[in-house]
């Protein structure tokens, strides 16, 4: 591998590191990672007395939460479900009647009946106002049908 | 203090009780060995001692599920390098934009290191090895300085013995070609 390699050779041959320590450092530093390691320790013993403790705290925490959440969602969709108005008598009718029962034949006699009564209605202010003309005449009635 | 091996350490820390003790035992055994392996990535001693001490914190963390598919001596080392390489990765980093290439920053503090006390060639040697990618530094180093078997080395680099070997041919041939531009 040519001349290089030969003072690489030669360099590893002299045994001798270029770089250097703070003195003892080696013999300290077991010491060092001991303290670190119990330290560690402690502080992640802390920790976990802190979650045990609390832990019972926070998850009634999130019971309550969780419980309002889902009362107020439930308001809210019954609030929602009355705002919607019916709005004529007809519908009301027609919802009264037992679903299962409901058919189109009734639905259309329940229409026949609307017209009727609305016919009925008609005629009867009619009659109405016959009466009341008849009486500010004083017109016999007995008399107008024995002359017809 | 008579040496254990490490699989008489590694029963040592299974005992519970015996625990520390053991780990005092692996951390004697492997310190300085570590130590010059993260010094010569990261090439300061502050530098240095940090990632040692995070390198055993982790050790102590990991050691209980350690399943010794690899040696105790490889996973080690795979530690020390991830931690000095995820070191390096935000040294670089620091700053949004790279104003300063850290590599050459290293080489600059090199000469007026407190803790470098080599002669012109071995300065010149290392800021060569400063100028290789990351990884084909540490495979230099390894086979070079550690002269760590390419088995060993396959272990804690995860790489194949074949990619190592050119690796490490290519570094030579990096620093022989810096030598001789100088």
């Amino acid at each position: 591998m040519g001349k290089y390699n030969k003072n690489l050779e030669k360099l590893k041959g002299n045994n001798k590191n270029p770089f250097s320590v703070p003195e003892g450092y080696f013999d300290t530093f077991p010491t060092k990672m001991q303290e670190r390691i119990l330290s560690n320790n402690q502080e992640q013993s802390w920790a976990l007395k802190f979650f045990r403790y609390a832990k019972p705290q926070f998850a009634l925490g999130f019971m309550i939460i969780a419980f309002a959440v889902i009362a107020i969602t439930t308001v809210n969709l019954i609030l929602d479900n009355e705002s919607t108005s019916i709005d004529s008598d007809l519908y009301t009718r027609i919802i009264e009647v037992d679903a299962s029962e409901f058919s189109e034949e009734h639905f259309i006699d329940v229409l026949l009946d609307e017209d009727k009564k609305k016919i009925n209605d008609h005629k009867t202010e009619e009659t109405d106002l016959y009466i009341h003309y008849l009486l500010d005449e004083d017109i016999d009635y007995g008399t107008l049908i024995d002359e017809l | 203090m008579s040496d254990y091996s490490d699989k008489e350490l590694l029963d040592l820390f299974k005992n519970i009780e015996k625990r520390n003790y053991a780990f005092n035992l692996i951390v004697r055994k492997y310190q300085e060995k570590l130590y010059w392996h993260i010094r010569k990535i990261v090439i300061k001693h502050d530098d240095t001692d940090d990632i040692l001490q995070n390198t055993f914190i982790k050790v102590w963390k990991g050691l209980e599920g350690f399943r010794e598919d690899s040696k105790l001596y490889t996973w080690l080392y795979r530690i020390a390098t991830n931690e000095s390489l995820t070191f390096l990765k935000q040294q670089k980093t620091k700053y949004l934009i790279p104003i300063v290439d850290y590599e050459n920053q290293l080489k600059e503090t090199l000469v007026s290191d407190l803790y470098f006390n080599g002669d012109e060639i071995q300065c010149k040697l290392q800021k060569a090895i400063l100028d290789l990618p990351e990884k084909q530094r540490i495979v230099f180093n390894l086979k070079y300085f550690e002269e760590m078997k390419y088995d060993d080395m396959s272990e804690v680099l995860k790489t194949s013995v074949g990619a190592l070997k050119a690796s490490y041919h290519h570094a030579v041939k990096k620093i022989e070609k810096y030598f001789k531009e100088d």
